[in-house]
């Protein structure tokens, strides 16, 4: 293991008012693993997410990214413009997909590159092309998403966040609003990303991808981490009475 | 047969031109109605120190009877303001502002109906909050209330026809001035009739057709 992981979560909390969804929750994520995330509905999961890529301000704690602090530069807190700037290095996948309608499949991939880089057009739509057939969408480059497949869209988004190279990826259950016979060809995509060493963490209800993928499995219970540890131990022998009983919900 | 022939058919060179003018006044006030609102609702939605006047003048806009707007813009601003100083002029300021009052709920609605998630996803690759505006929000929701915008369109065309009061000389005006002549109203104002409704019918089934090509090609439903 190297010194510096690629995500460090110290402590975070994170409050909504007088509700405390985050209660303190720390780990890392080391460059080209894994992590899986679940646990119930309402448990905090994709507060943590939002948290790490600062879509949410944490209420306390830190994120640090290849080991520099999110939230602070010297001591201070981090302008929002530069706070924009390291959000390019997580790439983040959402359930809703969110692709821009107006914009082909293309346009959405290289919308990013081409203004926040500032690649050429040329430039930028050679690395489409390239991240749209790791998706194995180069056929539909010049559609418009609605035109798309949920799974296909889904795929359109993991490649427009390839398109910044993130230095790793945030997946807030990727394959919940797909019916289940698109499910396989997101996570197939989702397979070969962890399989070429990309650093991820995903949360998710599909038991199989987490037992199968990740290098370590997160159980979150009320805003905390309840149960953690290689799939082998999470989802053979889990140590606390919630974890088993949400297992046995979801396994079987 | 006889009566349209001479009292239409004949006329037609007048009446045609009266329609220019109408044509002319409603793209002009249209034009206006468009970067009006659209300034009012910017303002309102991103400028929070200016957001009571916006609402205070949308609202007005709004609430005015299109006659006594008119009335106003013709008679009062030039007293106070020095300007409009012609009836042309005063005809679509009152025309546009009516309209931009309309079109800036339109383009909120517009704003507010992009999914957070859209902005979120344009955060999330890095973009900047002015980015995200300008690439995301503001495209997408001129496009979702463009048929809505092609509409406000034929409310100014139906309002248009009361410029003919203060002399503008309109479709509207010409109709009435060949109705003085030949005190045969029947066939001059059916006629009239008859062109304001091909015209708005023409202007609205651009808007259904814009309206099926945005939901067709873009998935978007008018907001
Ligand atoms: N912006 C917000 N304002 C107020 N409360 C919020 C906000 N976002 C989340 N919450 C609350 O925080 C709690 C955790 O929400 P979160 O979305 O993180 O859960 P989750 O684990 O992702 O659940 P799910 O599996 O349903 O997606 C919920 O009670 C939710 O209502
Ligand atoms: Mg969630």
């Amino acid at each position: 293991m190297d010194a510096i992981p690629a995500i460090r979560v110290v402590d975070i909390r994170k409050s909504f008012g007088t509700l405390e969804v985050l209660r303190g929750v720390s780990f890392d994520v080391h460059r080209g693993n894994v992590v899986s995330m679940i646990g119930a509905s309402g448990s905090g999961k994709s507060t943590l997410l939002r948290c790490i890529n600062r879509l949410e301000t944490p209420s306390a704690g830190e994120v640090y990214i290849d080991g520099e602090p999110m939230g602070a530069v010297e001591g201070r807190d981090r302008p929002l413009s530069e706070i924009n700037r390291m959000r390019r290095d997580l790439g983040m996948v959402f359930q809703q997909f969110n692709l821009w309608p107006h914009m082909t499949v293309l346009g959405n991939v290289i919308e990013a590159p081409i203004r926040v880089l500032g690649m050429s057009r040329k430039a930028a739509a050679a690395l489409g092309e390239e991240c749209l057939a790791r998706v194995y969408l180069s056929e539909k480059a010049r559609e418009y998403p609605a035109r798309l497949s949920g799974g296909q869209q889904q795929r359109v988004a993991i490649a427009r966040a390839l398109a910044m190279r993130p230095k790793a990826m945030l997946f807030d259950e990727p394959t919940s609003s797909l019916d289940p016979e698109l499910t396989d060809e997101v996570l197939t995509v989702m397979r070969e990303l962890a399989k070429a060493g990309t650093t991820m963490i995903v949360v998710t209800h599909e038991m199989g991808f987490a037992r199968d993928v990740s290098h370590r499995v997160l159980f979150l219970h009320n805003g905390q981490i309840e149960e953690e540890g290689s799939p082998a131990q999470v989802f053979g022998n889990p140590k606390s009475d919630r974890c088993r009983q949400f297992l046995s919900k979801h396994l079987q | 047969m006889g009566n349209w022939e001479r009292l239409v058919w004949n006329q037609r060179g007048v009446l045609l031109q009266g329609l220019m003018v109408t044509v002319e006044v409603c793209l002009i006030a249209f034009v206006l109605a468009v970067l009006g609102g659209l300034a009012l609702c910017l303002v309102r939605m991103y400028m929070r120190p200016l957001k009571p006047l916006a609402v205070l003048l949308t609202e007005f806009f709004r609430a005015t009877p299109i006659f006594v707007q008119l009335m106003w813009v013709t008679y009062v601003w030039p007293e106070i303001f020095g300007w409009p100083n012609s009836f042309f002029t005063a005809g679509w300021v009152a025309l546009g502002l009516q309209s931009s009052g309309y079109l800036a709920e339109t383009f909120r609605a517009g704003i507010e109906a992009v999914p957070r998630g859209h902005r979120e996803a344009g955060y999330s690759v890095g973009m900047s909050p002015v980015l995200v505006f300008g690439r995301i929000v503001l495209p997408q929701s001129l496009l979702t209330v463009a048929p809505s915008i092609v509409n406000q369109f034929t409310v100014i065309v139906k309002s248009s026809t009361l410029v003919s009061v203060i002399t503008v000389q309109d479709l509207m005006f010409q109709a009435l001035k060949l109705v003085n002549v030949w005190y045969e109203p029947i066939e001059i104002l059916t006629a009239t009739a008859g062109i304001y409704i091909g015209f708005i019918f023409l202007v609205s089934t651009a808007g259904k057709m814009l309206a099926d090509m945005l939901r067709q090609r873009y998935g978007l439903a008018a907001a």
